[in-house]
């Protein structure tokens, strides 16, 4: 090998040594109001934030007009309905991981900050289930439920409803773009007579394995 | 660089060319003494013998020494220390070393093209290790066992991290192998954790039974997933006036890298010649002598699990959920090629940069003497890199027992065949009302000692 060439070769590598670099990692705060992420696997932010604000909308809304069970309080107004959220259950196709809790509290403060019911503290909702070793889908048994209300009662937490939310999910294919329909279910059953109202929140998502998936598969010109 | 300076006279090229010969020689036996020849399994094998003996406090010195020596070393023996700190009683300090590594591991995962380039002209150890996939799963698992072993206040967001890293080592599988992401088989023992997690919340059983189906469908044959799974889908996380102890075991000597001198394979001299085209006008020759590089030893071992007695009552055995042995290697074999070919390329490069030097200058005898003793040094100074994460056991296996709320006598022994093959160990535990109790315990062999570590002691 010639000597220049040898030369080169050093100078390319060590060149190659110089430009490249390992990276840091920076954070930034995003303002209130600015666009989130948009999740390229699974749902997020964009997708969990418009279901809580509108299956808690569409509840409160519901719940506001009819007042066909509400109790007048001592005091000759309307008393608050006492509410008792068991939880979320995750039946969709993804692992929610950490939003399972962050939607559990979206949720509960919202219906807090209503002032239309008095929902009981997830702190008591939990040492009751604790204390009761009852499963949350079998609090619905009757001795369950009676056994359940009791113990929360007890606690100083009269319970007249139970609200259920239920994450669920509907996929459709087609050849590498995936279209999936996320659902978020609110079930109220009221304790003392076992009726129940349930409604629920959409937003549908379609994830592709190419920029070209979203214009090809969604064009308004298509079919 | 020494210049063919066509004004010089002969003799004075002649000199330069012995000094710098002298200089490169001087250069790589500098290199050896420093580096060189050494390897990191040799650099642990006291310590690592002083933790199997159980001088855990001598393990730590020696290997707190050893993290000041050698900077290329210090992640992976902070690793060890933070074993060494978890097992005796340290898991505070074994925390904050295993978050260290890790935000050092996630940074070192993007490429570094200088260190590249040097590991061209030196040997694969200057390169920074971030650690093989097994061991970046199993020290998110060592974090979530830490945190336990205190308040557990940060254990499931340390699970949450470890689906976080499932999720992103298959990625990297999928565009790396250009096989499906659904193909990377990850940690049964990450999701099962999870799993434990969620059903010690007494309401979210519906995330229990998600990730016990995941690590029940990487172990079908494990029977005590098979009750975990019954139990979250129709019972609960334990009878009123029960509490629940998880005996973590960590069972054998856990896989190590040693150096070993082998012929390389048609597969790696065909990456080898990739590697060496991009980089400059070399080519393989038709032969090359035996390269260094790291081989898997897994020690032997004569127990296979622990057996869990509690207030004299036998229990059962200890059911494997990660086993590190099978994962070292295959993570190892998958990479072998890879390895070998950055040796082959290495050495073309390195002759040939003592070629190209040799022919700058005039052809004395002396001269050439010199030159081809700097290369042979320089070659010499070539080792393989032996880093991983030397303390970890063979097999981590997991038993479940519920017991009445209340103090209760832990005895753990060493099993072969189901057979106590060693002295039993006991500890007291304190169950508590409807919560989880951890122990964690360690039986390399029948005759090393033994360690126990319990969540509420």
């Amino acid at each position: 090998m010639h000597r220049r060439e040898w030369l080169t070769c050093f100078s390319m590598l060590t060149a190659a040594g110089f430009a490249g670099c390992r990276g840091y990692q920076y954070g930034h705060v995003i303002k209130p109001g600015a666009e989130n992420l948009v999740g390229s696997h699974e749902a997020g932010a964009e997708v969990f934030d418009p279901l809580v604000d509108e299956a808690v909308a569409k509840f409160l809304a519901r719940q506001q007009v009819s007042s066909e069970d509400c109790k007048i309080g001592p005091d000759g107004f309307p008393a608050k309905k006492t509410i008792c959220f068991i939880g979320i259950e995750n039946k969709s196709a993804e692992d929610i991981g950490d939003y399972k809790d962050k939607l559990y509290n979206q949720i509960d403060s919202k219906i807090l900050e209503s002032q239309s019911f008095t929902p009981i503290s997830r702190r008591m909702v939990d040492a009751a289930l604790h204390e009761t070793r009852m499963r949350p889908d079998a609090l619905m048994l009757p001795d369950n439920m009676q056994l359940f209300t009791a113990v929360l009662q007890r606690s100083g937490a009269p319970v007249d409803y139970f609200l259920y939310a239920t994450l669920t999910s509907g996929t459709t294919k087609r050849n590498s773009s995936t279209q999936r329909d996320y659902e978020l279910t609110l079930e109220l059953t009221n304790v003392h007579t076992g009726a129940y109202d349930k409604l629920s929140s959409e937003v549908r998502k379609g994830y592709h394995k190419s920029a070209m998936g979203k214009i090809w598969n969604y064009n308004p010109l298509k079919r | 660089m020494i210049r063919c300076d066509p004004s010089r006279t002969p003799a004075a090229q002649h000199r330069a060319a012995i000094l710098l010969a002298i200089g490169y020689l001087l250069a790589g036996l500098v290199s050896v003494s420093q580096s060189g020849c050494s390897t990191h399994a040799k650099r642990i094998a006291q310590p690592r013998n002083l933790f199997y003996d159980g001088q855990l406090q001598a393990c730590r010195e020696s290997l707190e020494k050893l993290s000041k020596t050698n900077r290329h070393d210090r992640d992976v023996v902070n690793l060890d220390l933070a074993v060494v700190d978890l097992l005796s009683g340290q898991a505070k300090q074994a925390e904050t070393r295993l978050k260290d590594v890790r935000d050092r591991f996630d940074h070192l995962e993007q490429d570094s093209f200088a260190e590249k380039t040097v590991s061209m002209w030196t040997d694969d150890q200057v390169r920074s290790y971030s650690g093989e996939d097994y061991e970046k799963i199993l020290l998110r698992v060592f974090l979530s066992l830490s945190n336990l072993m205190q308040d557990g206040m940060d254990a499931e967001s340390y699970t949450l991290q470890i689906q976080d890293k499932h999720e992103q080592l298959a990625e990297q599988f999928e565009s790396s192998s250009g096989k499906k992401k659904d193909e990377y088989t990850p940690l049964p023992l990450g999701f099962y954790m999870r799993g434990m997690l969620r059903e010690a919340t007494h309401h979210d059983y519906d995330d229990a039974l998600r990730n016990y189906a995941i690590a029940s469908n990487l172990l079908p044959n494990s029977e005590p997933l098979q009750w975990d799974l019954a139990r979250v889908q129709s019972g609960v996380h334990s009878q009123p006036g029960h509490g629940v102890v998880y005996v973590f075991a960590m069972v054998g000597r856990g896989p190590y890298k040693v150096e070993v001198a082998e012929q390389p394979t048609s597969a790696a001299l065909l990456i080898a010649d990739q590697i060496i085209s991009a980089v400059g006008p070399y080519k393989l020759p038709p032969t090359i002598a035996p390269i260094k590089i790291p081989d898997i030893v897994v020690p032997p071992t004569d127990v296979d699990s622990v057996g869990v007695q509690i207030n004299a009552q036998r229990i059962g055995p200890t059911s494997s959920l990660a086993n590190i042995e099978q994962l070292a290697i295959s993570t190892f074999q998958a990479n072998r090629n890879s390895i070998m070919a950055r040796a082959v390329a290495r050495r073309v490069i390195k002759k040939a940069t003592i070629v190209a030097a040799k022919g700058s200058m005039d052809k004395g005898g002396l001269t050439a003497i010199g030159m081809d003793l700097a290369g042979i040094a320089w070659e010499a100074s070539e080792a393989a890199d032996t880093r991983c994460w030397g303390l970890l056991p063979r097999d981590i296996q997991v038993l479940r027992v519920e017991v009445p709320t209340g103090d209760h006598q832990l005895q753990l022994s060493p099993l072969s065949a189901s057979r106590p093959v060693g002295p039993s160990q006991q500890t007291s535990v304190r169950v508590v009302d409807g919560q989880n109790t951890y122990v964690i315990c360690w039986f390399p062999d029948a005759r090393s000692v033994s360690q126990i570590m319990c969540s509420n002691r």
